[in-house]
């Protein structure tokens, strides 16, 4: 139901990818810094965001993707570069370029002594819309998130995906332009995460452009057309998730464990494993990992040289490789 | 469809005054034992007992102990009520509940937010104060029909003092400490210093000086002279000029503090 709407709203039509090929960037950012006293949290970065993409900032905590979304929220200023949204000015044009915007806040700021009705509402109201304009709205954003069945109940109670998916309803009341959403998922279970996922997905095909950060691997895999990669306030990588691993990661991953303590020392004997200089060894705490074109190949000569890891597995490269592979360190933890 | 320049023009403070009274529906029993069963106690407790025994057959005050005392009540039931307001729910909606940073991500900007929470808070003391009137004019506590300009006088020295102490719950991160600091050492001592319950000129000297620094002393005098009269005009306006300036000062404070934790 809500698609229809953001359709009709937005009249789009054309797909996706055509549109972003054709438009002008919705937000573009040059040389973009934030600066909290002598902490740079934003050092510097370039990006555009094209209408109807999902687009991701992915990074560890700390990495500025915070500070960046709430510098494109039009909430905390910049302190240099260049910030252009919907071809305005976030320093002059604050107000206007937020009522287009639609904002899945970090920490949620629901209020949970009211109704999860009356949070649609009064949230729509803060745009100026008109109680008659609302009444319908928070019908359909109630069916959309499915809390029809919780209207009237407090939002206290709540569970956390309940809580995620009214704060997603609520950004969607003004009909944004843009959705930016904070980690939108962080704290969730896996089933209320896929929930989540299927109402984002559903929001990009029918024409809303994403803006999410995240410090899910598979999450950015999910959803996002193109990322970029952050670290430590700037930007390490950009482009499409395929297009990332196949650039900085193998296509196959052997996840070996040996015993607490023996990792570093097998780590050093599997180098003779590696077949050409795409491939490579990482030794982690807790497990070492072969990045190969074949990981079952690679598996087989493990054993062939009298290594015995206490488990084993092979999957295909994702995201995580990728930052493992950008920044040295793992992304979550 | 609701254009962007529609919105923006239809965006204001009041929105958040709509906020702040479908919250208050939430907790509406607590709000009218704040109204009417505190007046009720005080007017009944120190206006009638307590007046029983300071007016004795005579009127030492020149009127009945009630109708000197009760202004003051009302005056310093808005002082109280302001300041509760503009600590522990201005606080909460930046620390605990966060709602202010959820009004931040619509076109509502800093200050709006700051004027609309003052605004709830000047609403709120024109409903009490009157409730107030009504319940001390039950008992004989209003004797001429000036006693109206109590509840406009209350609101003005109720918001004034609410607006600084907005602005320090828009930057205190503590757990509210400021809060009881503030309560025991200005909003009670102010209540028994500040010529509530007896003539400020029976204070000595210092306590003078403490009523005269004070905001509810000022408001206090203008409510009593609206119920008694007595006040000459300069002093009116002295008494006025001083509510104004703390109240202008303190919207100035509390919209800076609002855009800074905002924007933090």
């Amino acid at each position: 139901m809500l698609a229809c709407l953001v359709v009709d709203t937005l009249g789009k039509s054309e797909s996706r990818t055509a549109a972003a090929a054709r438009g002008a960037a919705l937000i573009s950012a040059t040389s973009l810094r934030k600066r909290f006293g002598t902490f740079t949290a934003v050092d510097g970065i370039d990006f555009q965001v094209y209408r109807g993409e999902a687009f991701g900032f992915l990074g560890p905590n700390g990495a500025g993707k915070s500070s960046t979304m709430r510098m494109i929220g039009c909430v905390a200023p910049i302190t240099s570069g260049r910030l252009t949204i919907l071809g305005m000015d976030p320093a002059t044009h604050g107000p206007q370029i937020r009522a287009r915007l639609g904002v899945v806040p970090q920490q949620d700021t629901l209020d949970t002594e009211l109704t999860v009705r009356e949070n649609l509402y009064i949230y729509g109201r803060y745009f100026g819309i008109s109680r008659a304009t609302l009444e319908p709205k928070v019908d359909q954003l109630l069916d959309f998130a499915q809390l029809t069945e919780r209207a009237k109940s407090k939002v206290e109670p709540l569970s956390g995906g309940m809580k995620r998916r009214l704060t997603i309803a609520r950004s969607l009341i003004n009909d944004p332009e843009i959705l930016l959403l904070d980690e939108p998922t962080t704290g969730l279970d896996p089933q209320a995460r896929h929930v989540l996922w299927d109402r984002l997905y559903r929001l990009k095909h029918s024409g809303v452009t994403l803006v999410l950060t995240t410090h899910y691997m598979d999450e950015a895999e999910q959803l996002c057309d193109r990322l970029v990669v952050m670290d430590g306030g700037r930007i390490v990588a950009e482009g499409s998730p395929r297009a990332l691993i196949a650039e900085h990661s193998t296509r196959e991953v052997a996840e070996l464990r040996f015993a607490p303590g023996q990792n570093a020392d097998a780590a050093r004997q599997l180098i003779p494993v590696i077949g050409n200089d795409a491939e490579r060894v990482e030794a982690l705490a807790d497990r070492v990992l072969l990045y190969v074109a074949d990981g079952e190949t690679a598996l087989a000569r493990c054993h062939e040289i009298g290594l015995t890891p206490v488990s084993s597995l092979v999957r295909r490269s994702t995201l995580e490789d990728v930052f493992l592979r950008l920044t040295g360190r793992s992304l979550v933890e | 469809m609701t254009g962007p320049a529609d919105v923006l023009a239809r965006s204001s403070r009041w929105q958040v005054v709509e906020y702040n009274l479908l919250a208050a529906r939430a907790f509406w029993k607590a709000v009218l034992v704040v109204g009417v069963l505190t007046p009720l106690l005080y007017v009944l407790a120190l206006g009638v007992g307590l007046g029983t025994v300071v007016d004795n057959g005579t009127h030492p005050l020149g009127v009945r102990y009630l109708v000197f005392v009760a202004p003051a009540f009302l005056t310093a039931a808005a002082v109280q009520i302001a300041a509760a307001d503009a600590s522990y729910p201005v606080m909460s909606g930046f620390k605990w509940q966060r709602f202010y940073h959820g009004m931040a991500a619509t076109p509502l900007r800093p200050t709006q937010i700051a004027d609309g929470q003052l605004l709830w808070i000047a609403l709120r003391l024109v409903a009490n104060s009157s409730a107030y009137l009504a319940i001390m004019a039950c008992f004989g506590g209003a004797t001429r029909w000036q006693i109206v300009l109590a509840v406009p006088i209350a609101t003005l020295t109720g918001v004034a003092f609410a607006a600084p102490v907005t602005a320090l719950a828009a930057t205190v991160n503590s757990e509210g400490q400021a809060f009881n600091v503030l309560s025991r050492f200005v909003v009670t001592p102010m209540f028994l210093f500040a010529g509530t319950f007896y003539p400020v000129s029976r204070l000595p000297e210092w306590g003078r000086w403490l009523a005269y620094v004070s905001p509810l002393w000022h408001g206090t005098e203008l409510a009593r002279d609206a119920g008694i009269g007595g006040l000459s005009a300069p002093a009116v306006l002295g008494h006025l000029a001083y509510l104004a300036a703390l109240l202008v000062a303190g919207i100035a404070l509390a919209r800076w503090r609002f855009q800074v934790r905002i924007q933090k």
